[in-house]
């Protein structure tokens, strides 16, 4: 067993912290408090030794760290996503305190989230198949908890059961194909399976079928249609989680195991393409007549994951970096802004509905008004969606620029007619942003706004540090361009080009 | 037909009845048991994997740990059932299909 | 010195929008004096920024990656439209100090209008095509956020939806041609681009051509993207005046004038851009015609002139187009000041409601009718000689059917301006109510406006020097200012215009005998009602993109058993991909 590492410490911090968080909450006399304090502390404390391996990655390269038959390897595409999930999960941690405070049982979401958290860091960080394999069970039963958390409430139970189902069965075909891969190869480990593999029909079987395992998980249409479900019903800081990185973690996943397979067949780049052009047109039309914000924003994270696909299959497709640095910024870019949007979304749920004690959804009509009652909630919503729909100079412009940019650069034209189609689709993405943006400015209040409380403050913190990221990200992109320029690279020497 | 593949195609075949399972039974209940069919192929796979690449305790011991990870979720799953018959009193589906659009 | 003021000229009214946006509604008179200070320093900036044009990048800032470096470029054609973007801008704040008074959300008006014009002079002085495109969307933002500005009136949120979609679908084209450049040249430089754009595949140029003359159509609302302009008239007038008449519709026609040097030798670009200025000219006068709402009747007017505009492009008159953009920035601006300031006195826009208002509201009667004369093109006002120009420089260069479609036009615009007038101001009054008086600012807003509308066409000689020296890649010449008044005032062409707008007078005088012709025309009158059927276009297209997302929403269904079904499906279309792949 080796030392101890910085590596070790952020996966293990989370983790470690997670029977703790229970423990504590179960056993403290203000539980839900003790619960609260420990998680926020634990993820605080979890940014030394990120800051320290991000650090050490930068200084002396990939870091290796072997426990026995398991290895884990951080390199620039781990740290990003340790980064992200991170990040947003200390932010909805804040968040969680005024919005949870009246619930019962907060020690199980706190831990629950807590150990997601540490869970998709070391999924990134995952270097043979298998390990890949549990870790992402891992996520996914953390966050079936989560999901399902309001579970006296008939609709989220119905999230939760339609999401199990789903997950299980790609879970399954995961397997499926972990075990073709192993037949065929004779090895687990990624690196070993990328050079041993050849161009059979047994390893085309495995990929396709990891593809898919895996892209339930990151909603690939056809196979997305739990996640407005589950993203829609589940508490707003989870749901900015789920939109936020889980789903990401998803796709990092599916990308270390087709990465592995990177050498087995050249249509993976256009197999990615063609989802991401699927996922846009699907989740923006999808979006577009839909009268539940929490809803609309869930089908919105279908289009953008589109967009990442797209850009990882230009990446893929050409062998050039720049567009999984675009797919990779975009990344980040729509955990900032959907984090944002789920947020501010929340917040107006929480104090127009829940904290009235009605689980009914935020409905756009709700929003009236919206801006004269609670002017920062309103703003941040509104960055947060004309982010997503690509208008600069806000965070999701930059990325979408630089996804294009790559496909330009092919020169192929059936790439720059599908640059050209994911434009229109930010345009149409509009006709579904701007009325939540109009609704909220208008002078009328809502009857829900009329008789809303005020928000608390603490609710407030998150979702003023998220609009100043979406803004200052936009103006000034290489603020987190330092992460995915070289995870771009990193992810494609994964695919070994 | 060699060894692996008749294990394979077992494997398949469980899955492929679990999937079946998913698509036609109407019963919460069903549905675990259903998934439980499937994952129980994936088992099949893993060990006739490890077996084909000389590795049998490789693939016991991926076995191993699946079955520990899928208990968990079938306990999951079960326990939605059971909260699902408490709040809506019935296992079918049918009732368990309000968000849609 | 260069670089501070177009750090000023764009960071002025950015700041002053924080400003505004931080002082809070509750200090309402601290936002107008806030907005006015800010907004004039800017035009102060950009007015100083005048004489230091020059063709280099005054100010680069290295952002790297996809981004490359941004710079911006005080050269002719820049420092002019920021000039006019700051100097309009800072008219019409003035102008709002007494149309908003009172009115409720003033700091979300100020600072959006202040963004809007820090943006715009971005826009004109940007020297990347990527900092271009991002100038273009943000003006686009602004003017949906104050389209929709009266939220609370479905008619101003569908006006700023509609105008948001369209321009942002016709950006598509712009961005498609900043992508193509930094894929073949590794930067968007706009300089690099118009130094090696026969380079390019003949393919990516024509692509970048037609982008480009899609995103300009939008933006300047040209025929057929034209339908957002009528209903931007939502908006505060003064916005109107500003954005929807004085300067961001300009963007599109500068758009075409900055790259006419590599765009005139694609086969049929030139035509199809005279055919898009035509068809917008003549259309919307048509439309102007029949109107009888007052801000719509100049908004199609609008539509009319930046026609003109287009097709000045089209036919090689860059500087003609840039002249005529400089007049009618300041007599469209005061035009619709001038109808704000009516309609603030009578609280209407149906011209059916006014009529006799020469005695109540002389001296917006005054300057409005300064404007219209401008707009119809009689002599000696900025209008005369930038439109005289214009139609020399089609009579000379251009295919004779366009010139003789653009002289019908003037004849139409004279017609509809006539009409206008006489509608709003004289005749009886038809409609009831206490009519305010004008406020000081409305006066000094319109007073100044008047005052150039007078004069600006003085300015032709600097500014055709300024074009010529800065623009290394257009091929103009400076004519000497009296060469240009001479040849306007000797050239036959000038005699044929002017005949043709007093038959359009003469139309008006006598209309009442002319009514058997009126009721000829009466299907043609209905045509242009009904938008010549673009609205109806607009309509079927919204329809089938609602019905489309309905008929998929049917697609989830929330039954697990087709959930799964998906997931089959999936590998399905997994399965088909890889085995036509492999």
């Amino acid at each position: 067993m080796g030392e101890m590492t910085a590596l070790t410490w952020m996966i293990a911090l989370p983790l470690l912290a997670t029977p703790a968080i229970y423990l504590i909450g179960r056993l403290a006399r203000d539980s839900s408090r003790a619960a609260r304090w420990t998680a926020l502390i634990a993820l605080l404390l979890a940014w030394i030794p990120f800051a320290q391996a991000a650090a050490d990655l930068h200084d002396s390269g990939t870091q290796i760290y072997t426990l026995g038959a398991i290895a884990l390897r951080l390199d620039d595409f781990a740290l990003l996503l340790a980064a992200l999930s991170l990040g947003l999960g200390t932010l909805v941690t804040l968040y969680s305190g005024p919005y949870m405070q009246a619930e019962d049982g907060q020690e199980k979401y706190y831990a629950s989230l807590v150990a997601v958290v540490g869970v998709m860091i070391g999924l990134g960080c995952a270097a043979d198949l298998f390990n890949l394999w549990v870790w992402f069970e891992a996520m996914a039963v953390g966050t079936f908890l989560l999901v399902a958390f309001y579970h006296e409430q008939p609709a989220s139970l119905e999230a939760g059961v339609k999401y199990l189902v789903q997950s299980a069965v790609g879970s399954v075909l995961v397997l499926l194909g972990i075990a073709l891969v192993l037949a065929e190869t004779g090895t687990l480990d990624l690196a070993a399976i990328r050079a041993e593999a050849s161009s059979t029909t047994l390893l085309l079987a495995a990929g396709a079928l990891m593809t898919i395992g895996f892209g339930v998980k990151v909603a690939m249409v056809p196979m997305h249609t739990w996640l407005p479900d589950a993203h829609s019903q589940a508490p707003s800081g989870i749901s900015a989680m789920l939109s936020g990185v889980v789903i990401e973690a998803g796709l990092v996943a599916l990308l270390r195991a087709l990465g592995a397979l990177g050498g087995v067949t050249g249509s993976w780049g256009e197999l990615l393409m063609l989802f991401g052009a699927l996922n846009m047109v699907a989740g923006n039309l999808l979006a577009l007549r839909q009268q539940q914000v929490k809803r609309l924003l869930a089908y919105s994270s279908l289009a953008h994951i589109g967009y990442m696909l797209l850009g990882v299959g230009i990446a893929v497709y050409a062998r050039e970096a720049a567009g999984a640095q675009g797919a990779l910024f975009h990344m980040l870019n729509h955990g900032l802004m959907k984090g944002l949007a789920f947020l501010a979304a929340g917040a107006l749920l929480y104090t127009l509905h829940i904290a009235a004690g009605d689980h009914g959804p935020l409905t756009v009509r709700d929003l009236d008004g919206a801006a004269s009652r609670y002017p920062l909630i309103a703003l941040g919503l509104s960055v947060a969606v004309l982010g997503l729909g690509g208008l600069p100079p806000l965070a999701g412009f930059m990325s979408k620029w630089q996804i294009f940019a790559a496909g330009f650069e092919t020169r192929n034209h059936w790439i720059e007619a599908l640059a050209i189609f994911a434009g229109l689709n930010s345009v149409l993405s509009l006709g579904y942003y701007a009325p939540l943006v109009n609704a909220a400015y208008r002078h009328a209040p809502s009857e829900a706004v009329r008789r809303g409380k005020p928000v608390p403050a603490l609710l407030q913190v998150p979702v003023i540090a998220l609009t100043v990221a979406v803004v200052a990200v936009g103006v000034w992109p290489p603020l987190l361009q330092w992460l995915s320029e070289p995870a771009g690279r990193a992810l494609l020497a994964a695919f070994g080009f | 037909m060699s060894t692996l593949e008749i294990m394979l195609v077992s494997a398949f075949a469980l899955v492929g009845a679990g999937l079946y399972g998913l698509l036609i039974t109407r019963n919460l209940i069903k549905v675990v048991i259903a998934l439980q069919i499937m994952v129980k192929g994936a088992l099949v796979a893993l060990v006739a994997a490890g077996q084909a690449s000389d590795q049998l305790a490789l693939g016991q011991s991926l076995a191993m740990t699946v079955i520990v990870a899928d208990t968990v979720v079938a306990v999951i799953g079960l326990a939605f059932a059971v909260q699902v018959k408490r709040v809506r009193g019935t296992l079918d589906l049918r009732a368990l299909a309000e968000l849609r659009g | 010195m260069a670089d501070w003021l177009i750090g000023l000229t764009i960071g002025l009214p950015w700041i002053g929008a924080l400003a505004v946006w931080l002082a809070g509604d509750r200090r309402a008179e601290m936002q107008h004096r806030l907005a006015v200070v800010f907004s004039v320093a800017a035009g102060a900036a950009a007015l100083l920024l005048l004489p230091s044009y020059g063709d280099a990048p005054a100010l680069s800032i290295e952002v790297g990656s996809v981004f490359g470096t941004l710079t911006f470029v005080p050269d002719g054609l820049g420092v002019f439209l920021a000039a006019v973007a700051t100097v309009v801008g800072s008219l019409a704040v003035i102008f709002s100090v007494d149309y908003m008074r009172g009115e409720a959300s003033l700091g979300r008006y100020y600072a959006l209008v202040l963004l809007f014009i820090g943006a715009m002079v971005g826009l004109a002085l940007s020297g990347s095509l990527f900092l271009l495109f991002v100038f273009w969307e943000i003006t686009a933002l602004c003017s949906y956020a104050l389209i929709a500005f009266y939220n609370d009136d479905p008619k101003a949120v569908a006006g700023g939806l509609r105008a948001l979609i369209i321009t942002q679908f016709g950006g598509l084209g712009l961005l498609a041609g900043a992508l193509i450049a930094y894929a073949y040249f590794g930067d968007t430089q706009i300089s690099t681009f118009l130094a090696r754009a026969d380079t390019l595949p003949e393919s990516m140029l024509a692509l970048m051509a037609f982008g480009a003359l899609a995103a300009a159509a939008a933006k300047s609302a040209q025929v057929p993207f034209h339908t957002w302009l009528p209903g931007a008239m939502e908006a505060p007038t003064p916005v109107s005046a500003l954005i929807h008449a004085a300067t961001m519709v300009n963007a599109g026609v500068y758009l075409l004038a900055r790259f006419y040097p590599a765009f005139e030798g694609v086969a049929g670009w030139t035509t199809a851009v005279i055919l898009v200025g035509l068809l917008s000219a003549f259309l919307a006068a048509l439309m102007a015609l029949v109107a009888i709402d007052l801000k719509r009747v100049l908004a199609y007017s609008t539509i009319s002139q930046l026609g003109y505009m287009v097709y000045a492009v089209g036919v090689g008159g860059v500087f003609a187009s840039q002249f005529h953009l400089l007049s009618h920035a300041v007599f469209k601006a005061l035009l619709f000041l001038a109808a704000g300031a009516v309609i603030h006195s009578v609280g209407t826009r149906d011209m059916r409601q006014m009529g006799g208002l020469r005695r109540e509201l002389p001296f917006i009667r005054t300057v409005f009718v300064i404007g219209a004369l401008a707009l119809a093109g009689l002599p000696l006002l900025n209008g005369f000689w930038s439109k005289e120009l214009v139609l020399e420089d089609g009579l000379h260069h251009g295919p004779v059917w366009a010139y003789a479609g653009m002289l019908l036009a003037a004849g139409i615009t004279a017609l509809y301006t006539f009409r206008m007038v006489w509608l709003v101001f004289y005749g009886e009054r038809r409609g009831a109510g206490h009519v305010h008086a004008p406020g000081l600012a409305m006066k000094l807003a319109t007073g100044i406006l008047a005052a150039g509308t007078l004069t600006s066409w003085l300015l032709a000689g600097g500014f055709g020097k300024m074009l010529a020296e800065s623009l290394p890649f257009h091929d103009l010449h400076a004519p000497a200012a009296l060469d240009l008044y001479e040849t306007i005032v000797t050239a036959p062409a000038t005699y044929l215009a002017l005949a043709v707008i007093a038959l359009g007078l003469a139309a008006w005088w006598w209309r009442d005998r002319l009514a058997g012709a009126r009721d000829a025309l009466a299907p043609l009158a209905r045509a242009a009602e009904a938008d010549f059927g673009f609205e109806a276009l607009n309509r079927r297209i919204v329809t089938a993109t609602a019905a489309a997302a309905e008929s998929l929403r049917a697609t989830q269904t929330g039954l697990l058993n087709w959930n799964v079904l998906g997931i089959v499906g999936g590998l399905v279309i997994v399965l088909a991909v890889l085995a036509l792949g492999a």
